[in-house]
């Protein structure tokens, strides 16, 4: 099995902006390539992950894709599992490395989610959940997971305003995070006193509707190599997915398994156990998410998930000292959604080589990056990036 | 409808998924607007799935049958969705639970009641409605959803 390194990252702006979807992968992959040779010399594969032809009308995104990339006659394909579709690419582009099929692929996700406005992203994401029972009762995204936070709040200590400090953190990360949609703190009582979205939601548990597009290049050792001049590797140690059921009703509400077991075999795939993780990115599509997916990821105890907030020598016993969405996670950084996964993956990419700046985590080795799609884990992907 | 000797089950055949079946939505739904909600109950683990299905997501297995399910349940969780899609948006705001059936089955549903008058635990009851007169846009309807009805669940 030849080993899969991410090579080189690009993102676009994050937010509305007047670029369609092809603009802002042409805005990522300029990026992801600056001072490379052209992608047709260096990659000879492509997946892309996007949520909804809704948008914009437009499927065949593979094919659109590798055209404006310049490859030509190569295979292309489009992957989807509603915001996990970003980390599919990266999964099946990693697939074809080890697997010899492919020597560098290009992994890129792209949404344009601003097209119908916010009605037009309600419905579009609406289509993640169950259609017979779910969506004909009118869910929503922020419906669904505000069951989870329901029950979450019902069955643990954690308060409402233990989701709401999440948001806060979150902000204060993406503060220092050039790429992010919302570089700006918030306080704890401008979240408490945001209006409801679906109770106990409010405004800022919930990650916003973005445009956006990421572009990363997964190559092996002798393309690593053959390019370490103008890029910095970091070796994709570990991948794991799992699916769970579609419907909200028939899961667990406060364990997302499908993560726990999607996390668990990437730790095996990495040789590596929860505690040897000193950054993760993980879903936070809403606070809830967050708070459960320390948890199946194995580094908080049962009930403990939000203290992803708290200094990591303050908190409760059993948790790890891993920093948690230092790149302000979806909420600040923004959720364009099949591009989310990548961004994780961009994140990691940054800690890993000393990139980050003002939100660098010292000495950080090996990352952890959770992308889910359909509520919370009804489709997990997860990553394990290291440069031990 | 309900198998009354759940050991003679095993996989389906081709010939038994049909449309007045309820392990198929039509027959669900067809079931449903009788006033019958039904099942499938997985015969090695005792998994109850709504709506119906072929295989058990619990142990695998595919000896499943039909099982028609209590009416009355418990709030297990809760919201209120505030900016629901556009069908639903005149009925916004619209309280929606998970409940747990007397069975142990578990469906989502909309509860009609305000949001404060819905806690934890509370019991329910499904009661089954026309999606027209419960104020849904037939437009959201796909063509073959066009006779199906909603579930709604009352405080009991
Ligand atoms: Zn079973």
């Amino acid at each position: 099995m030849s080993t899969a390194h991410l090579i080189a990252v690009g993102s676009s702006p994050l937010g509305e902006t007047d670029l369609p979807g092809r603009d802002l992968f042409s805005k990522a992959l300029a990026e992801a390539f600056a001072g490379l040779p052209d992608p047709a010399d260096v990659v000879d594969g492509l997946y892309v992950g996007a949520q909804s032809e809704r948008y914009e009308n437009q499927i065949m995104q593979g094919t659109l894709m590798a055209e404006w990339a310049g490859l030509r006659n190569v295979p292309a394909e489009r992957v989807e599992a509603c915001a996990a579709a970003g980390a599919l690419a990266l999964k099946n582009a990693v697939r074809d490395v080890r697997a010899g099929v492919h020597d560098a692929v290009l992994a890129c996700g792209v949404e344009k989610m601003t097209a119908g406005g916010t009605e037009g992203a309600t419905n579009a994401l609406g289509a993640a959940f169950e259609r017979a029972l779910e969506q004909r009762s009118g869910i929503t995204a922020p419906a669904t997971y505000a069951l989870l936070a329901r029950r979450y709040l019902h069955e643990t200590d954690a308060t409402e305003e233990d989701l709401a400090r999440i948001a806060v953190k979150n902000h204060r990360n993406a503060a220092d995070n050039p790429r992010a949609m919302f570089q700006q703190a918030v306080d704890l009582g401008t979240v408490m006193e945001a209006p409801d979205v679906a109770p106990p939601l409010k405004l800022y548990d919930c990650a916003p509707v973005t445009d956006g597009a990421a572009a990363v290049v997964v190559a092996n050792n002798e393309v690593a190599e053959d390019l370490s001049e103008c890029t910095d590797a970091v070796r994709v140690a570990g991948v794991g997915s799992a699916a769970n059921n579609l419907a909200v009703a028939e899961r667990d509400l406060t364990y997302v398994e499908g993560a726990d077991v999607a996390a668990t075999a990437a730790y095996e795939d990495a040789g590596i156990g929860a505690s040897d993780v000193d950054v993760a990115e993980v879903h936070d599509a809403f606070t809830v998410c967050e708070a459960l997916l320390a948890e199946a990821a194995g580094f908080a105890p049962e009930g403990r998930g939000t203290e992803t907030v708290t200094d990591p020598a303050d908190r409760s016993a059993g948790w790890t000292d891993v920093r948690i969405n230092t790149s302000g996670g979806l909420k600040a950084r923004g959720h364009p959604i099949g591009a989310t996964g990548l961004l994780q993956a961009i994140e990691a990419h940054e800690q890993l080589t000393g990139r980050a700046g003002a939100r660098q985590v010292a000495d950080a080795d090996t990352a952890l990056l959770i992308n889910e799609g359909g509520v919370a884990d009804a489709h997990t992907a997860a990553h394990v990036l290291t440069t031990r | 409808m309900t198998d009354p000797d759940p050991t003679t089950t095993g996989p389906l055949a081709p010939d038994d998924i049909t449309a007045d079946s309820p392990f198929t939505l039509p027959g669900f739904f067809g079931a449903l607007s009788e006033g019958r909600l039904v099942a499938a109950r997985c015969t090695e683990c005792d998994e109850h799935m709504l709506p119906p299905r072929t295989a058990c997501y619990s142990c695998g297995g595919r000896a499943v049958s039909l099982s028609e399910q209590p009416k009355t349940g418990e709030v297990v969780s809760y919201t209120s969705v505030n900016r629901p899609p556009s069908a639903f948006e005149h009925l916004a705001p619209v309280t929606v639970a998970v409940v747990e059936l007397d069975s142990s089955a578990r469906l989502t549903g909309r509860v009609d009641a305000a949001l404060a008058d819905v806690a934890i635990g509370d019991r329910v009851e499904l009661r089954v409605r026309d999606p027209e007169a419960a104020g849904i846009d037939p437009a959201f309807d796909l063509s073959y959803e066009a006779e199906w009805p909603v579930h709604v669940f009352e405080l009991a």
